[in-house]
C-alpha cells in the first residue's frame, strides 16, 4: 500500500502542478508530495528489515537492497526538493527562467522521483524497464532546462545513448525470460519466477543476456565506455536534478543490474559477471581519474567522479565477499555526498554565474558554509578518514587484494591520482585570491540547510549506522 | 500463415533497415518506416489467428496506429515545416556501408549466436534474420549524422527487437506489452520535440554541428 501511495502522491502532485497557476501552491505541493514518500520509504523499509522482502502486491516486491535505494531517493528526493524551491526563486530573480519553467520542473520532477520509485520496486524486469526508460524521458526536458544549444546538446545525447542502451538491455531483459516462457503465468514475469525457474535458463543465453543486460543498464549506470553521455547531461542539468541522477539515478540503474548478475549466477560460473564488472568498473575509475586531473569545469569534474565511484561501487560487486558490504556502504555515502557537492555547486553557480574553475576565486571566503560543505565533501568523496567512503574503500580493497591485486594496486593508486586531482581543483576554487566583483555571503539560508542535513546525516552514518539499516545492508550482502 | 509468408514479411522488414541506410530523403525513410512497423503490426495480427490471443490483437491495433499511422505522420509534418527533404550524409559512404551490412548480416547467420537463434529451433531462420535486423539498426543510427535518420534508427531497431521477441516466443503479458508501446509514443513525441529544438537553435539536424561540448 505504502509503494502505491508513493507513487500516486508523486503523480498526482505532478498532475496538479500542470494545472495551478500560483508558484507558492506548487512548491508547497511538492514538498508535501516528497515529504510522504520519505516518511512512506522508511516504513517501507522498517518492515522490508524485519521480514525481508516486502511485497503487498504481485506487481511490487521490496527487498533489502531496493529497500536501501528507496531511502536513497527519498531522502535525496526530499532535500532536492527544498534546495529547488529557493535555487529557482534566485534563478527567477536573475532573470533566467520564468513560472512556466517553474511549473515544467516540479513537473518533471515529480515523475522523475516516481520512476525511480517505480524501478526499485517493480516485481517484472519489463516493468522495471519501462520505469527505467520513463526515468530517461522524465528527466531529458530537465537537461534542456535552459534551452541553451549546449543543454540541448546534452539532452539530445543523452536521450540517444541511454534509448540505445536500454533497447539493448530490453533484450537481454527479454532473453532472461526465456527459462519462463514455455510455463504460462499469463505472460507475466516476476524477479522471483525468473529465479524459480533458473535451471531451464540455458547458460549461453544467460550469458549473452547479462551481456546485454550490463551495457544496456551500465550505460545508464554511467560505466565507460558507454558513459559519454553523463558528463554533459549531469554538468547541463539544474544543480538539484544533477543531484539526483548523479547521486540517486545512477544506483537505481545499478540494482536493476545487480538482479540480473544473482540470475545469471546461479547458471553459470559467478566469475563471469564478477570480472565483466571489476573490467568495466577498472577501465571506469581509471577513464574518470584522467579526466579529473585536466578537468576545467566544477559540475563536469562531480560528474566524472560519479563515473569514477560507480567504478569503485562495481568493483566491490564485482570482488565479492566483503567488496559486497563495500560497495552497499559506498553506494550509500556517495549518494548522500555526491548531492551535498552538487547542491554545493548549484550555489556556486548562483554566486559566480560560471561552471569554470577557472573564474572561481576566493570561494571560501566569498562562500563560507557553501565553501566549508564544498570541502567537507570533497575530503569524504574522495575517501579521507574518518569518513565512510574511507571505510567503503578499505572494505572493497581488502577483499580484492585477495584475489585480484593486481586490479586492486590499480584501483587504489588511480584513487590517489583523483584525491591529487580534486586537491587541485578545489584549491584553485576555495584558497585562491577571491574575486573582487563577487559580493561576500551566502544567497540564502534555504540553500545551506538542505546540504547541511545530508552532511550531518553522512558524518553520523559515518560513525554509526542504525539497526534497521545494519540489517538491510547484512541481508543485502547475503543476497548480492 | 506459413513460414514462407513470415520470412517474407520479416525480409521487408530487413530490407527497409538496407534502405534506410542508403536513402538519401526524408520522406522516403519516414514512409518506409511507416511500412516496416506495418509488417510488424502483420506480423502480431498473425500471432493473434494462430493463438486467438485477442489481446494480441489489441496489441497489434495500438502499434498499428502508434507507429503505422502516428509516427510516420508525425515525421512528415516535421520535414514539411522544417523544409527537411533531404537527410544528412552517413560517416561511411555507400560501398563501406554495404560491407559493414553484408559483415553484420553474416555474422548474425554464424554460429557464434546460435544460441540466441536457436531459441526456436523451428524458427532459425527467422531469428537470424530479426538478429541481422538488430544489429544494421543498431549501425544505422551509429553511421548516421542526421537526427531525423537516428530516430528512425532507434525506432527500427525497437522494430526489430520486438520481431525477434516474436519469432522467440517471449511476448510480455497484455499490460506490460501496453506499457511498451505508451512508453514508445512518449519517446516519439519527446523526439520530435527535441528535434525542432536542434533545427531551432542549430539551423540543421546534422548532429555534427553540435559541438558545444568539451572536456
Amino acid at each position: 500500500m505504502e509503494i502505491i501511495f508513493i507513487i500516486t502522491t508523486l503523480i498526482i502532485t505532478a498532475l496538479l502542478n500542470i494545472l495551478i497557476k500560483r508558484r507558492f501552491v506548487i512548491e508547497f505541493f511538492s514538498i508535501i508530495a516528497s515529504s510522504v514518500a520519505l516518511f512512506e520509504s522508511i516504513v517501507v523499509a522498517l518492515k522490508v528489515s524485519a521480514s525481508g522482502v516486502y511485497s503487498p502486491f504481485v506487481f511490487f516486491s521490496v527487498d533489502s537492497l531496493g529497500a536501501i535505494v528507496m531511502l536513497i531517493i527519498a531522502c535525496i528526493g526530499f532535500i532536492a526538493t527544498i534546495y529547488s524551491i529557493q535555487y529557482l526563486r534566485q534563478e527567477t530573480a536573475k532573470g533566467i527562467i520564468g513560472f512556466t519553467r517553474v511549473r515544467q520542473y516540479f513537473v518533471l520532477l515529480n515523475i522523475f522521483l516516481a520512476a525511480m520509485f517505480l524501478a526499485v520496486t517493480a516485481n517484472s524486469p519489463i516493468f522495471a524497464w519501462i520505469s527505467i526508460e520513463a526515468t530517461t524521458l522524465s528527466t531529458a526536458f530537465l537537461i534542456s532546462f535552459y534551452n541553451k544549444p549546449s543543454a540541448i546538446e546534452a539532452a539530445w545525447k543523452y536521450l540517444i545513448i541511454n534509448s540505445i542502451g536500454l533497447l539493448l538491455g530490453f533484450l537481454g531483459t527479454l532473453l532472461y525470460s526465456t527459462s519462463v516462457s514455455s510455463l504460462g503465468e499469463n505472460g507475466f514475469v516476476s524477479w522471483q519466477s525468473l529465479m524459480a525457474n533458473v535451471a531451464h535458463l540455458d547458460p549461453l543465453i544467460a550469458k549473452i543476456a547479462f551481456i546485454f543486460v550490463l551495457i544496456g543498464y551500465g550505460t545508464k549506470v554511467g560505466f565507460a565506455p558507454m558513459h559519454t553521455w553523463l558528463p554533459d547531461a549531469h554538468s547541463k542539468a539544474p544543480a538539484p536534478i544533477s543531484a539526483l541522477l548523479s547521486g540517486v539515478l545512477l544506483n537505481v540503474a545499478l540494482v536493476v543490474l545487480l538482479r540480473f548478475k544473482i540470475i545469471t549466477d546461479a547458471v553459470v560460473d559467478q566469475h563471469f559477471t564478477q570480472n565483466l564488472l571489476i573490467a568495466f568498473g577498472l577501465f571506469s575509475i581509471a577513464i574518470a581519474t584522467f579526466i579529473i586531473l585536466n578537468q576545467k569545469n566544477y559540475k563536469r569534474l562531480l560528474a566524472y567522479s560519479s563515473i569514477e565511484n560507480m567504478g569503485i561501487i562495481a568493483l566491490g560487486f564485482g570482488f565479492g565477499g566483503l567488496g559486497i558490504l563495500g560497495a552497499i556502504m559506498h553506494m550509500i555515502y556517495h549518494s548522500l555526498v555526491k548531492s551535498v557537492l552538487f547542491l554545493s555547486a548549484g550555489t556556486i553557480f548562483l554566486k559566480y554565474s560560471s561552471t569554470k574553475i577557472s573564474k572561481i576565486g576566493g570561494a571560501l571566503a566569498i562562500l563560507p558554509m557553501t565553501g566549508i560543505f564544498f570541502i567537507i565533501g570533497f575530503l569524504v568523496i574522495t575517501g579521507a578518514p574518518p569518513f565512510g567512503i574511507f571505510f567503503s574503500k578499505i572494505l572493497i580493497v581488502s577483499e580484492g587484494i585477495k584475489t585480484y591485486p593486481i586490479v586492486s594496486v590499480l584501483a587504489l593508486f588511480l584513487m590517489a591520482i583523483v584525491f591529487i586531482g580534486f586537491f587541485k581543483h578545489v584549491s584553485a576554487m576555495f584558497f585562491s585570491e577571491k574575486s573582487k566583483d563577487i559580493k561576500i555571503g551566502e544567497n540564502s539560508v534555504w540553500l545551506i540547510i538542505p546540504p547541511a542535513i545530508l552532511l550531518v546525516i553522512i558524518i553520523i552514518l559515518s560513525f554509526y549506522i542504525p539497526p534497521f539499516l545494519s540489517r538491510l545492508i547484512n541481508d543485502a550482502v547475503s543476497h548480492y | 500463415m506459413n513460414i514462407l509468408n513470415l520470412h517474407f514479411l520479416l525480409a521487408v522488414v530487413f530490407g527497409i533497415i538496407i534502405f534506410l541506410h542508403i536513402t538519401k530523403k526524408n520522406f522516403g525513410a519516414a514512409l518506409s518506416y511507416g511500412l516496416q512497423s506495418l509488417m510488424i503490426a502483420v506480423i502480431l495480427f498473425n500471432s493473434f489467428f494462430e493463438t486467438g490471443n485477442v489481446s494480441l490483437l489489441f496489441i497489434a491495433l495500438l502499434i498499428f496506429i502508434v507507429k503505422v499511422i502516428i509516427a510516420p505522420v508525425f515525421f512528415i509534418k516535421l520535414i514539411q515545416k522544417h523544409e527537411l527533404t533531404f537527410s544528412v550524409s552517413t560517416y561511411l559512404n555507400t560501398p563501406l556501408t554495404l560491407i559493414i551490412i553484408a559483415i553484420l548480416t553474416f555474422a548474425a547467420h554464424s554460429q557464434k549466436f546460435a544460441p540466441l537463434t536457436g531459441i526456436v529451433p523451428a524458427n532459425q531462420a527467422l531469428l537470424s534474420l530479426a538478429l541481422a535486423s538488430i544489429f544494421l539498426s543498431l549501425f544505422l543510427v551509429i553511421n548516421r549524422k542526421g537526427a531525423l535518420s537516428q530516430i528512425i534508427g532507434i525506432l527500427s531497431l525497437e522494430n526489430s527487437i520486438v520481431a525477434f521477441t516474436i519469432f522467440a516466443g517471449l511476448e510480455q503479458s497484455p499490460m506490460l506489452q501496453l506499457g511498451i508501446i505508451f512508453n514508445i509514443f512518449i519517446w516519439l513525441v519527446i523526439a520530435r520535440v527535441f528535434i525542432s529544438m536542434i533545427y531551432k537553435h542549430f539551423g540543421s539536424l546534422d548532429i555534427t554541428t553540435m559541438n558545444n561540448l568539451k572536456d
